[in-house]
């Protein structure tokens, strides 16, 4: 054990604190955005006042995606043929030892972006990249430019329909390359391509692609084989195929979560069942068994040694990705099967500062979990039936300067 | 805010216990440093007493590091945890708050006098801003008296936790450091050799300031001493600007950073690349900077052959 000198740091910490109080204040924020399942809607919640702030009219129900940074949120309608484009209205400056918060009305940008039928929206080193499944290419903004509610940046060329993913850099787009005997089977691959369209090399084999997520500078696709674990650093984006472990049942990650602030993924594999991956590892992948088929689940941003999977028997489960095993569990909603459509309303998370926010579409509210002790913290009644979800906020300095 | 600092404070103020008793008589004493330059230094002086991993291994970038579970695991199980300290290791209080460990985290830069970041001073020119930033430079290590200072604050911490260690850890470091003195003097007389107009040096990012305060050199950087942001435009063109006008012949990519902003500006400027750097991290065993002593001599060895080719 550690003796701490704890005169010492009071005074220093209390000389810290005054020196902090004098230059400036603290401000802690946080949003929610929520989509109705059935209405073309977007709810606002200030979620420090627990109370609806903003509703925006969309087209068609939506899909939210938010920005690394939280300062956008995109509405994805697939039904209308669009993305729109909202200023969460927090927003943070980096000064390297602590950052800035501003806070603002959420507004619409008034930016949409058409094309036909939009699915997967990924965001890598500030472009964010949408693919529109009905033309099988992608358009490309940078955040930046979406906040100046300007038009895309630039588009990829127009490919076979089909069920896809693109991945931008500066210099570079991973696309996903269809399986030409039928569009509507999963894409076979990824293949890089410049910014005049010209691919650089073959078509990377992964079959029944479907799913990506990056975790700080490491990018990886999940294919029916394994994973493809790309590292956009370099002059070119290097591709590598890591097959699943021998000692994994038979199944597939069709759907990963990239962790923040410790680099892994989380995927589905089967029904009951996530897997821990660490590509870098000797033993890259962890098994853990749920006690019951996975809803959804969710990393936890500021913990990050946790993340959090709802299961259909309404409990919320934490995982501590450290030890791969969950620690804690709590009922929060009725029970919702994974029988039926698989598009049918169930609950969806997200980690808002200390809160784990699980909507409920059958009662029409958003639940609160204390993400610390694994209690209930309240819920906020919408209406409706509540169901994609994203959190934005955090805390930082604000200045009289 | 002050939970960062909070961490920064604990962290320098730790009063080293030692491990129970006969602990080490039967196992060697689990060493975690935060990148490879301070696991050299560990090694060094632990000697076989001493098991080392270095979170951020050869080539890698501690600026942009992003630490995997199984780091986690390994700080959970350190007797003692090596950190540089000057706000250098971002992802660290990210680990040691993941991995719940009591061992004690050890800042080596302290007692080493540090310079004022010349990021800091420019940002502020540019902003106008008056924040509290990180303001010093951290990479106190590319100066060899500075690495004495870690040396030594090394054997402190491994005799607080490992008394029955301790005599071997003086010897240890006792030898090392006459290596160090002598690794001192080659790099001055090194640079001396180099015609003082012709000493100015360009680099991927500013992390070469504690060098050339000590060696009497001049380095400039388009990107500052974090590798984590894009070099703004107008440093780039500032920079390319000077090159020209003061015929700068001296330009060298860093093991760990993109190469191709310096290349750029080699190219603009017609300018030679005059080789690779080592900065925040030793090469490959295979490579030509292993060890800190190679690395440094490495260093001042590539700068001279570029900027006077014809000194010997």
């Amino acid at each position: 054990m550690t003796r701490v000198q704890s005169g010492t740091i009071v005074v220093l910490l209390a000389t810290i604190a005054l020196n902090c109080a004098a230059l400036a204040g603290e401000k802690t924020a946080w949003r929610l955005f929520v989509s109705d399942h059935s209405e073309p809607i977007v709810n606002v919640i200030d979620l420090l006042k627990q109370e609806k702030i903003e509703t925006y009219a969309t087209k068609a129900p939506a899909r939210l995606y938010r920005s690394k940074t939280g300062r956008t949120v995109l509405a994805v309608q697939r039904g209308a043929d669009v993305v729109t484009a909202i200023d969460s209205g927090i927003s943070f400056d980096d000064h390297g030892d602590h950052g800035d918060i501003k806070v603002k009305a959420p507004r619409l940008l008034g930016l949409e972006i058409a094309g036909k039928q939009p699915s997967h929206v990924v965001e890598y080193g500030g472009e964010i990249a949408i693919f529109f499944d009905g033309e099988g290419r992608a358009r490309i903004a940078s955040e930046r430019m979406i906040l100046e509610s300007k038009s895309v940046l630039r588009e990829t060329a127009p490919g076979m329909p089909h069920h896809g993913v693109a991945v931008a850099s500066d210099r570079y787009t991973l696309l996903s390359e269809p399986n030409v005997k039928n569009s509507d089977a999963l894409p076979i691959g990824i293949k890089i391509v410049d910014k005049s369209g010209a691919q650089i090399g073959g078509v990377h084999s992964c079959p029944d692609l479907h799913g990506e997520a990056t975790s700080g500078n490491v990018l990886v696709f999940s294919c029916a084989t394994g994973l493809l674990v790309a590292s956009m650093d370099g002059s070119a984006p290097q591709v590598k195929h890591l097959p699943y472990a021998a000692a994994l049942p038979s199944g597939k990650t069709t759907t990963m979560l990239g962790g923040r602030g410790l680099q892994y993924f989380l995927g589905n594999y089967g029904a009951d069942k996530v897997v821990l991956m660490e590509p870098t590892e000797a033993e890259p992948f962890r098994l853990v068994t749920l006690p019951m088929r996975r809803v959804d689940f969710s990393v936890d941003p500021v913990r990050a040694k946790f993340a959090y999977i709802f299961t259909e028997d309404g409990r919320l489960h934490r995982l501590d990705v450290i030890a791969g095993k969950l620690d804690g569990s709590l009922r929060v909603t009725e029970p919702y099967s994974m029988d039926g459509h698989w598009n049918d309303p169930r609950p969806r998370l997200a980690v808002a500062g200390d809160k784990i926010a699980v909507t409920d579409p059958a009662r029409g509210v958003v639940s609160l979990v204390d993400a610390m002790s694994l209690t209930k913290a309240g819920e906020i009644r919408l209406g409706g039936t509540p169901f994609n979800i994203v959190a934005v906020g955090g805390s930082g300095q604000t200045h009289d300067d | 805010m002050i939970k960062t600092l909070r961490t920064v404070v604990l962290a320098g103020l730790v009063s080293l216990s030692p491990l129970a008793a006969g602990a080490v008589s039967t196992k060697k004493l689990n060493v975690v440093a935060s990148f490879s330059i301070i696991g050299d230094f560990a090694r060094h002086v632990g000697g076989d007493r001493i098991d080392v991993r270095s979170l951020v291994g050869a080539n890698g970038d501690p600026h942009v590091y992003e630490p995997r579970p199984a780091d986690v695991r390994t700080i959970a199980a350190a007797d003692i945890v090596l950190v540089n300290g000057l706000q250098f290791e971002g992802f660290l209080r990210r680990l040691i708050e993941a991995s719940g460990t009591k061992a004690p985290v050890v800042e080596l830069t302290k007692g080493v006098q540090p310079l004022k970041s010349t990021e800091q001073a420019h940002n502020r020119e540019r902003s106008g801003h008056h924040h509290h930033h990180g303001d010093y430079d951290p990479h106190a290590w590319q100066a060899v008296p500075n690495a004495r200072i870690y040396v030594k604050n090394i054997v402190d911490a491994f005799c607080s936790i490992d008394p029955p260690g301790c005599t071997t850890y003086e010897t240890n470091a006792k030898a090392y450091d006459a290596t160090l003195s002598v690794l001192d003097e080659e790099i001055r007389a090194t640079i001396a050799r180099i015609p003082p107009h012709k000493r100015v040096v360009i680099t991927a990012h500013d992390a070469f300031g504690y060098f050339a305060h000590e060696y009497g050199l001049t380095f400039l950087a388009p990107e500052g001493v974090s590798t984590d942001a894009e070099a703004p435009a107008s440093d780039i063109a500032s920079l390319i600007r000077q090159i020209k006008r003061d015929k700068i012949a001296a330009i060298f990519v860093e093991n760990i950073t993109d190469p191709r902003l310096v290349q750029r500006i080699a190219a603009e400027t017609g300018s030679k690349v005059g080789g690779e750097l080592y900065s925040d991290a030793l090469s490959r065993p295979d490579g030509p900077a292993a060890t800190y002593v190679d690395m440094m001599k490495h260093n001042a060895s590539t700068i001279r052959k570029a900027i006077a080719p014809d000194v010997p």
